[in-house]
């Protein structure tokens, strides 16, 4: 696959975190300017469609980001990285603007553009709900950091930012290791987190759930009759 | 390098394009696809005009037929009118994947009670499976179950009863067949075609 169409996808995190299914993403991402039609032997089967999107930050399926999509913005410059370092609940350390230096928890991740929320640093106030009378309400909101250049993750043993590399244990687990001191990093809880739950044991079930003992119960048992012939004696038939 | 297109209609009804270019230090004439004929050349600028003949067609066969299709909304005011009350045999109305249940004879509706479909709901009292799954729920992989499978489950069982009591008789056929063990594969489908199934 061509690195720009690898770099247009949508990222595995995103998908993760939020739980909906990938056909529920696609569909609802779909940008298409003409589809031929199917009942008709002489069109083509061909779909007209927007194939580059620009990533931002509103999530792929939501609205904002299609109303973002819908005119045709400069190219944006996405560095390909082999593998991801950051995960959700990382402490690390702002390396540029008016935070510099300081440490924070990543919030939010936006793989496809190579950024990170930190939560309350690299913030711009601004003012929403403003009508002809009130002046509306500042709120603070973060602005993203890229990953590569602007922040770094914090060694946990003299709590300063260093750069970092995957490697492999003595057990064979892949763990990231500061490559300054040499410890590793451990990949924090929250990572596994998503939108519906916290750990997956924690979750609470709802009314719509199927539970555990329902799923995993056998009621099929195997005999030798058509799918018919089955229907037939259930429902009685001959 | 510039090129100036004009289309010249022969009676044969092929569009030729002349083009007039001005080429710089050309070298190989053979690498342009169009067929040149003898270059006159006239100097302007410093710069040598070409002419020749493209037997390409204007628009290289490309025509947009997207808006091709006239369907239900689409067409003049005069062509709708038309198309309500007599339609074009060639422009059939569109019913955009609705099955018909029925068919129309003259202004009325003939509706056939066969072409209704008929949508059967097993009865769900005491069903235990809902629309979704808990997240605590490990992932239970089943892989669809093989022929293999089903023997084990309808045979395996009295096949080994019978050998370790003993039952099994020469050519180790059963001396009690079971149901499913006395029937021959000629009734066997006849039982399945009986029930207007589409195995062939």
């Amino acid at each position: 696959m061509r690195l720009t169409a690898m770099l247009s996808k949508i990222a595995k995190y995103s998908t993760d975190y939020s739980n909906l299914p990938e056909s529920y993403i696609k569909r609802a991402m779909r940008q298409v300017y003409w589809e031929a039609p199917k009942d008709l032997p002489q069109y083509l089967p061909v779909t007209l469609e927007k194939k580059k999107f620009r990533y931002t930050m509103n999530r792929p399926w939501t609205e904002e980001f299609r109303r973002q999509n819908l005119s045709r913005r400069k190219k944006v410059f996405v560095e390909p990285l082999k593998e991801w370092t950051f995960f959700r609940g990382d402490r690390v350390e702002v390396l540029v603007g008016k935070d510099k230096g300081k440490i924070g928890l990543v919030s939010q991740i936006i793989e496809e553009r190579n950024w990170v929320v930190v939560e309350g640093l690299n913030v711009h106030y601004r003012w929403i709900g403003k009508t002809d009378d009130y002046p509306g309400t500042v709120i603070q909101s973060e602005a993203p950091l890229l990953v590569t250049n602007e922040v770094a993750l914090v060694d946990p043993t003299d709590e300063k930012g260093t750069k970092v590399e995957w490697r492999y244990t003595e057990q064979g687990e892949k763990v990231r290791v500061s490559k300054r001191t040499g410890h590793i990093i451990p990949v924090p809880i929250s990572a596994s987190e998503t939108i519906d739950f916290k750990t997956k044991a924690g979750y609470p079930e709802q009314e719509k759930d199927t539970r555990a003992a329902d799923i995993s119960e056998h009621t099929y048992i195997p005999q030798s009759k058509t799918f018919e012939m089955d229907l037939m004696e259930h429902y009685r038939l001959e | 390098m510039g090129i100036f297109h004009l289309e010249t209609n022969c009676k044969c009804g092929f569009v030729f394009q002349i083009k007039l270019s001005y080429k710089q230090n050309y070298e190989n004439l053979e690498d342009k696809k169009s067929v040149k004929m003898e270059p006159s050349v006239l100097s302007l600028f410093g710069k040598q005009f070409v002419r020749g003949i493209s037997t390409t067609a204007c628009a290289c066969g490309k025509r947009n037929f997207k808006k091709f299709p006239i369907y239900n909304k689409r067409g003049t005011r005069d062509f709708k009118a038309r198309q309500a009350k007599n339609p074009h045999p060639d422009v059939p109305i569109h019913t955009y994947g609705v099955r018909p249940i029925g068919y129309k004879a003259g202004t009325s509706f003939m509706k056939i009670n066969e072409l209704v479909p008929e949508i059967i709901v097993p009865d769900l009292t005491g069903f235990k499976l809902k629309p979704y799954v808990s997240y605590r729920v490990n992932d239970i992989v089943q892989p669809p179950m093989t022929p293999e499978e089903l023997f084990g489950a309808v045979y395996v069982k009295k096949i080994t009863e019978d050998f370790k009591l003993g039952k099994l008789g020469p050519d180790n056929q059963p001396l009690h067949p079971s149901p499913e063990e006395s029937l021959s594969p000629e009734e066997a489908k006849e039982k399945v075609l009986a029930i207007r199934s589409d195995i062939v």
